[in-house]
C-alpha cells in the first residue's frame, strides 16, 4: 500500500475511557483499512459497545485521539464523523413512516427533496422495503425493521458503518439470511464495516479482521483464520471456537517432551525459559483429537457421554486425573459411555501455553 | 337435549347483556347530572323555583337563565374570555416548563439531580392555601395583583412538580438509542426535541395539558383572593357571585346555565386530547 494514511479508514490511538473514577477502556490502539470488516468480540461488559460508540461519537472519550479518513474527528458532532449507526434495538423513529425515516438524516442536512427521494427509493430497492414506504416501523416484522435500519445506515452514504448487535433480536433462521445480507451489503458497498457481536459464527464468516477484546483491553487482532488458528494467548484460545479449545495440564520433561497424564508427546517449543517439571498447559481444538491404537504418545479418557448433532457428534470424556475433554467425532462407530479410548493429537496442532496464559511458541 | 352450540350461544347473549347492561347503567351515572343541568338551564323564569324534578322545561324552552346570567359582572363573555385567558396561558406556559424541565431531569447528568427531583415532588404535600398569603405579597411586590397573568403566574407554580414529574416519566419511557440515532442523522438540540421527541412525549402531554386546563378553570381559592376587580373576575368567582343572587333570593336557573357554559370548554378540551391518551404509539420503535 503506497499511499499510507489514505488507506486507513479508522485510526484509535491509546483510546481511554472512564467512567467516573473507573477506567473501563484501557488503551487501545487499532488500525482499519479501508474497506474492511472490522467485528469486535469479547466476553459481556468488556467495552465493545462502549468503543462503538465512541467512535460514533455518541460516548466522549476521555484521552486519546480517533481519526476517520485521516481526520481528527474526537471531538465532532455524530453527524459530522461520516459514520452511520445500526443499533441492536433498530431505535427506528416511530411516529414517521419508513421513508420518512430513511430521509430523515438527509433533510436534517438539508438536501434536496428531489434527491432524499431518489436516495430513498434506490437504498429501498436494494434491501427490497420498497413495498413498505407507507408503513410505520410499528407495522413490520423484525427482519423488516432491522432492513430498515439498515437502510437508514446506507442512505446517508457513510465512510464508515457501526453496527452493535443488529441481529441479536432476529431468531435464528432470520439471522442466517439478514448475516448473509450484510456480507452482500458490504461487498456491493465496499465501505468500511465495524460490527458488534456475541455470536462467534457472524464474527468468523463476515470479518476480514477479528478484535477480541477482554476488560477494555485488545487480547488479539487478526484475520478469522489467525485467530482461531495462532491464538496469541489462552483467552484468546478459549473464546474463539465452540466447543472451546480443550486445555490440559502439563509438565515439561526439559528434552522437547510433555507429559500429560500417562502419556510423553513433542512439544516443539522453545524450551529455553522452563525449567525441568515446570507446568504448562496444552491447548487442542475437539475436531483435531482423533480415536486411535494405544501408544505411549497416546492420551486415554473414558467416555463420559456423548452427544449426537446430526453429521457431527460430541464425545465427552474425562482423564484419568479427572480433567475433562471434548473430542468431535464426524464418523465411526458409536462409544458407549464408560469405555476408555486413547485419543491421538497430531503435532502441528498442539497449542502449549504457560501457566498465566501466555503462548509459548 | 340442548346441544353444546345453544347452551354457548345462550352463554354468549347472557354475558353481553351483563356487559352492556353495566356498562349503560355507570354511563347513566356519569351522564345524569350533564344532562339535569343542561336541561334545567332551558327553564324560563317562572320554573327556575321548581323543584328539581323532572328537570326538563314544562312550557317552552327558554334562554331567560343564560340572559340572566349575561347580567351578572362584565357580562359572561368577558369573563368567560378571562377564564380562557388563564387557563389557555396556563396551559402553554406549564407545558413549555415542564418539558423542558422533564427532559433535563430526564436525560442530564447534573448534582444533586434527585435531591432536586424530590424537592420539586415534595412541593405537592404543601396545601397552596397555606403559601396564599406570602404569594399575595410577592405578587404586589411584583405589580402583578389583581392581574390575570399574576393568576396565570400561581397556577403555573402550582400545576409544576405534578407536570415535572409526568413529563420526566414520558422522557424516561423514550428508548435513549432513538435519541442516538436523530443525533447521528444530525438533529441537533431544539431540532432534536421538536421533530423527534415531542411526538414521542405527546400522551405525556396531553395528560399534563388536560391537567392544567381543568384545573385552571376550575379554580376557584386562589383567584377570589388574588382578584379584586369585578371585571377580572373568572368564571368560578363569577358562580358565586351568581349564586349569592340579588337581595338574597338564589337565581337557580343562572346558576344552572352557568354551569352548563362551564362544563362545556372542559369537555372540548378533554375530547379534544384524549387521542394522545391512545397507547402504542411507541410500538415497533425498538425490539
Ligand atoms: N454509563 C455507564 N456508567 C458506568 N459504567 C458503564 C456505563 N456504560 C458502560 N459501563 C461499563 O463499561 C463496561 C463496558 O460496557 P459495554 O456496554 O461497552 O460492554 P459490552 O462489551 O458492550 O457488553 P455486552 O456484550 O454485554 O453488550 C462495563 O463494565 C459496564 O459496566
Ligand atoms: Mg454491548
Amino acid at each position: 500500500m503506497a499511499n499510507g494514511i489514505s488507506n486507513k479508514s479508522v485510526v484509535l490511538s491509546d483510546i481511554r475511557k472512564s467512567y467516573g473514577g473507573l477506567e473501563v477502556i484501557h488503551g487501545i490502539d487499532l488500525t482499519i483499512e479501508e474497506g474492511d470488516f472490522v467485528v469486535f468480540v469479547g466476553p459481556s461488559g468488556c467495552g465493545k459497545s462502549t468503543l462503538l460508540r465512541m467512535i460514533a461519537g455518541l460516548e466522549e472519550v476521555t484521552e486519546g485521539e480517533i481519526a476517520i479518513k485521516g481526520r481528527d474527528v474526537t471531538d465532532l458532532d455524530p453527524s459530522e464523523r461520516g459514520i452511520a449507526m445500526v443499533f441492536q434495538s433498530y431505535a427506528l423513529y416511530p411516529h414517521m413512516s419508513v421513508s420518512e425515516n430513511l430521509g430523515f438524516g438527509l433533510k436534517m442536512a438539508r438536501t434536496d427533496p428531489a434527491e432524499i427521494e431518489r436516495r430513498v427509493a434506490q437504498v429501498s430497492a436494494i434491501l427490497k422495503i420498497d413495498h413498505l414506504l407507507d408503513r410505520r416501523p410499528g407495522q413490520l416484522s423484525g427482519g423488516q425493521r432491522q432492513r430498515v435500519a439498515i437502510g437508514r445506515a446506507i442512505v446517508r452514504k457513510p465512510d464508515v458503518f457501526l453496527f452493535d448487535e443488529p441481529l441479536s433480536n432476529l431468531d435464528a433462521e432470520l439471522r442466517v439470511s439478514m448475516r448473509i445480507e450484510i456480507a452482500r451489503l458490504h461487498r456491493e458497498l465496499g465501505n468500511t464495516m465495524v460490527y458488534v457481536t456475541h455470536d462467534q459464527t457472524e464474527a468468523m464468516t463476515l470479518a476480514d479482521q477479528i478484535v477480541v477484546l477482554r476488560d477494555g483491553r485488545i487480547e488479539q487482532a487478526g484475520s478469522p483464520r489467525g485467530v482461531y488458528e495462532d491464538p496469541a494467548n489462552m483467552f484468546v484460545a478459549g473464546f474463539i471456537g465452540s466447543p472451546r479449545m480443550n486445555f490440559l495440564d502439563a509438565e515439561w520433561q526439559g528434552d522437547g517432551t510433555i507429559r500429560v497424564g500417562e502419556a510423553t508427546l513433542e512439544a516443539a517449543i522453545d524450551g529455553g525459559s522452563l525449567k525441568h517439571g515446570e507446568r504448562l498447559l496444552l491447548g487442542v481444538r475437539p475436531e483435531h483429537i482423533a480415536v486411535a491404537e494405544p501408544g505411549p504418545e497416546r492420551i486415554t479418557a473414558q467416555v463420559e457421554f456423548s452427544e449426537y448433532l446430526g453429521g457431527t457428534r460430541y464425545l465427552y470424556c474425562q482423564l484419568e486425573d479427572g480433567q475433562s475433554l471434548v473430542v468431535e467425532q464426524r464418523d465411526g462407530p458409536d462409544w458407549q459411555a464408560g469405555e476408555r479410548l486413547s485419543f491421538a493429537v497430531p503435532e502441528d496442532r498442539r497449542r502449549f501455553f504457560a501457566e498465566d496464559g501466555r503462548r509459548l511458541r | 337435549m340442548r346441544t353444546r352450540r345453544e347452551i354457548r350461544a345462550r352463554k354468549a347473549l347472557w354475558d353481553r347483556i351483563a356487559y352492556h347492561g353495566i356498562g349503560i347503567g355507570t354511563a347513566f351515572f356519569f351522564l345524569a347530572p350533564f344532562a339535569v343541568s343542561f336541561l334545567a338551564s332551558f327553564r324560563p323564569n317562572s320554573e327556575s323555583g321548581r323543584p328539581p324534578l323532572p328537570p326538563w322545561p314544562i312550557s317552552g324552552m327558554s334562554f331567560d337563565a343564560y340572559r340572566a346570567l349575561d347580567s351578572f359582572g362584565a357580562g359572561i363573555w368577558q369573563h368567560m374570555f378571562n377564564s380562557l385567558l388563564v387557563s389557555i396561558g396556563t396551559v402553554f406556559l406549564t407545558v413549555a416548563v415542564s418539558v423542558l424541565a422533564g427532559y433535563g431531569f430526564s436525560r442530564y447528568r447534573f448534582p444533586f439531580k434527585n435531591a432536586l427531583f424530590v424537592l420539586i415532588i415534595a412541593t405537592l404535600m404543601i396545601p397552596f392555601q397555606s403559601i396564599l398569603t406570602p404569594l399575595f405579597i410577592i405578587l404586589a411586590r411584583l405589580g402583578l395583583n389583581n392581574s390575570l397573568v399574576g393568576l396565570m403566574l400561581v397556577y403555573v407554580t402550582l400545576q409544576l412538580p405534578f407536570s415535572v414529574f409526568m413529563m420526566r416519566n414520558a422522557f424516561d419511557a423514550v428508548p435513549k438509542e432513538i435519541e442516538e440515532a436523530a443525533r447521528i442523522d444530525g438533529a441537533r438540540d431544539l431540532k432534536l426535541l421538536v421533530r423527534v421527541l415531542l411526538p414521542l412525549v405527546m400522551p405525556g402531554i396531553a395528560t399534563v395539558s388536560i391537567f392544567a386546563f381543568l384545573n385552571a378553570w376550575n379554580e376557584f381559592f386562589a383567584a377570589l383572593v388574588l382578584l379584586s376587580s369585578n371585571d377580572n373576575y373568572t368564571l368560578p368567582v363569577l358562580m358565586t357571585a351568581v349564586r349569592a343572587g340579588r337581595l338574597g333570593a338564589i337565581n337557580w336557573g343562572a346558576v344552572q346555565a352557568g354551569v352548563a357554559v362551564m362544563v362545556v370548554p372542559c369537555l372540548f378540551v378533554f375530547l379534544l386530547l384524549q387521542r394522545y391518551y391512545m397507547r402504542g404509539l411507541m410500538a415497533g420503535a425498538v425490539k
